[in-house]
């Protein structure tokens, strides 16, 4: 009879870890809160107080990727056209390029110019750029150059989202329809 | 009766030429290539000689199987195929020789997958601007098409 019942109890259990309410991945308990030294578009050195205040998505990319990225980015232009015109100016996207070598702090102002005003470009040394992503597990590499000089760059494709405190909430990833995003962000900035 | 025959000549070679017009208005800009068409051609336009990626439907209604090997614009000075791949929450991408699209298929080249690759502007082009891209295939055909210019924050 126990043996019966413990799976069951088990996935009572497990079920009340997860909030129901969120559509995107909820991961609040498993990653810290913002903490970065980058190099912003006007080519300053900033940390992570710049950026409390608003709820912040973070996406990791660089400009040179034609389909990806601004299709990632894209993506987070709809659904923050979605949100009420007053949460609009409550809201940044964080895009960190992981190719210095390329992008430019003017480079990634005409970047994310074609995004909206939300998007804020940053970059950073090596180290800089590897404390950000092993603190959020993530990885990036380049690829070999072609006779051009041209080289592609992997990266992370999910977005973290942190509350206005700077607290990690969610990760929202490509498979999660836009209408998810919304309804996750809305629910964030209502509640934190 | 010279002349009526002048002009019934005349008439016919710009019955001709009509034809051919109306021909090439039908089948979306396919003059060298029968049988071959894109759809829904789209250039997601970055700023400045940041690249840009083509998105469009290739389909193949001829009855043998074609391969794409390339593409060309005067706008650009290289273009590529490529593939964008997402695995365990890495995106990566890489250029991709040929394309082999069958008799009667369509190939589908969209936002996080197959897209063309074009790098170093050397044109000035907006937002609206339509451009002429030329896609090469194994045979030697070419299939000239009409890619309109649209901003990547529209392509989601």
């Amino acid at each position: 009879m126990l043996k019966w019942l413990s799976p069951i109890f088990l996935s009572v259990l497990l079920a009340g870890c997860e909030d129901p309410n969120w559509h995107t991945s909820d991961i609040s308990d498993i990653m810290p809160e913002l903490d970065l030294s980058l190099m912003n578009e006007n080519g300053q050195q900033v940390e992570e107080d710049a950026y409390i205040g608003k709820t912040t998505l973070l996406y990791f990319g660089y400009t040179h990727c034609p389909d990806v990225c601004p299709t990632s980015l894209a993506r987070m232009t709809a659904a923050i056209k979605k949100l009420d015109e007053p949460a609009r100016d409550d809201i940044q996207v964080l895009f960190v390029s992981v190719d210095p070598e390329r992008d430019t702090p003017a480079r990634l102002r005409q970047y994310t110019d074609v995004f909206g005003p939300q998007f804020i470009g940053l970059t950073g040394s090596t180290a800089q750029l590897d404390a950000l992503t092993n603190r959020y597990r993530v990885s990036y590499g380049y690829g070999e150059k072609d006779e051009n000089g041209n080289y592609d760059v992997s990266h992370s494709s999910g977005i973290f989202v942190f509350n206005e405190q700077g607290d990690a909430r969610l990760l929202m990833r490509n498979s999660d329809p836009i209408p998810s995003m919304v309804s996750d962000l809305q629910r964030l900035m209502e509640r934190g | 009766m010279v002349n009526k025959l002048r002009i019934g000549a005349m008439t016919r070679a710009r019955g001709k030429w009509a034809c051919g017009l109306l021909a090439l208005l039908l089948t979306g800009g396919m003059a060298q290539a029968q049988d071959l068409s894109l759809k829904d051609a789209r250039l997601s336009l970055l700023p400045g000689d940041m690249p840009g990626a083509g998105y469009f439907s290739l389909h193949n209604d001829s009855p043998e199987n074609v391969t794409l090997v390339g593409a060309q614009s005067d706008a650009f000075k290289n273009t590529e195929i490529h593939m964008s791949m997402e695995k365990d929450g890495m995106a990566s991408m890489h250029a991709v020789p040929e394309i082999d699209i069958a008799a009667g298929e369509r190939f589908e080249f969209a936002p996080k997958g197959y897209h063309l690759m074009f790098m170093h502007r050397v044109a000035p082009l907006e937002v609206g601007d339509d451009i002429e891209v030329v896609l090469r295939f194994a045979d030697g055909q070419q299939l000239p098409a009409i890619f309109e210019v649209v901003s990547p924050a529209a392509m989601h």
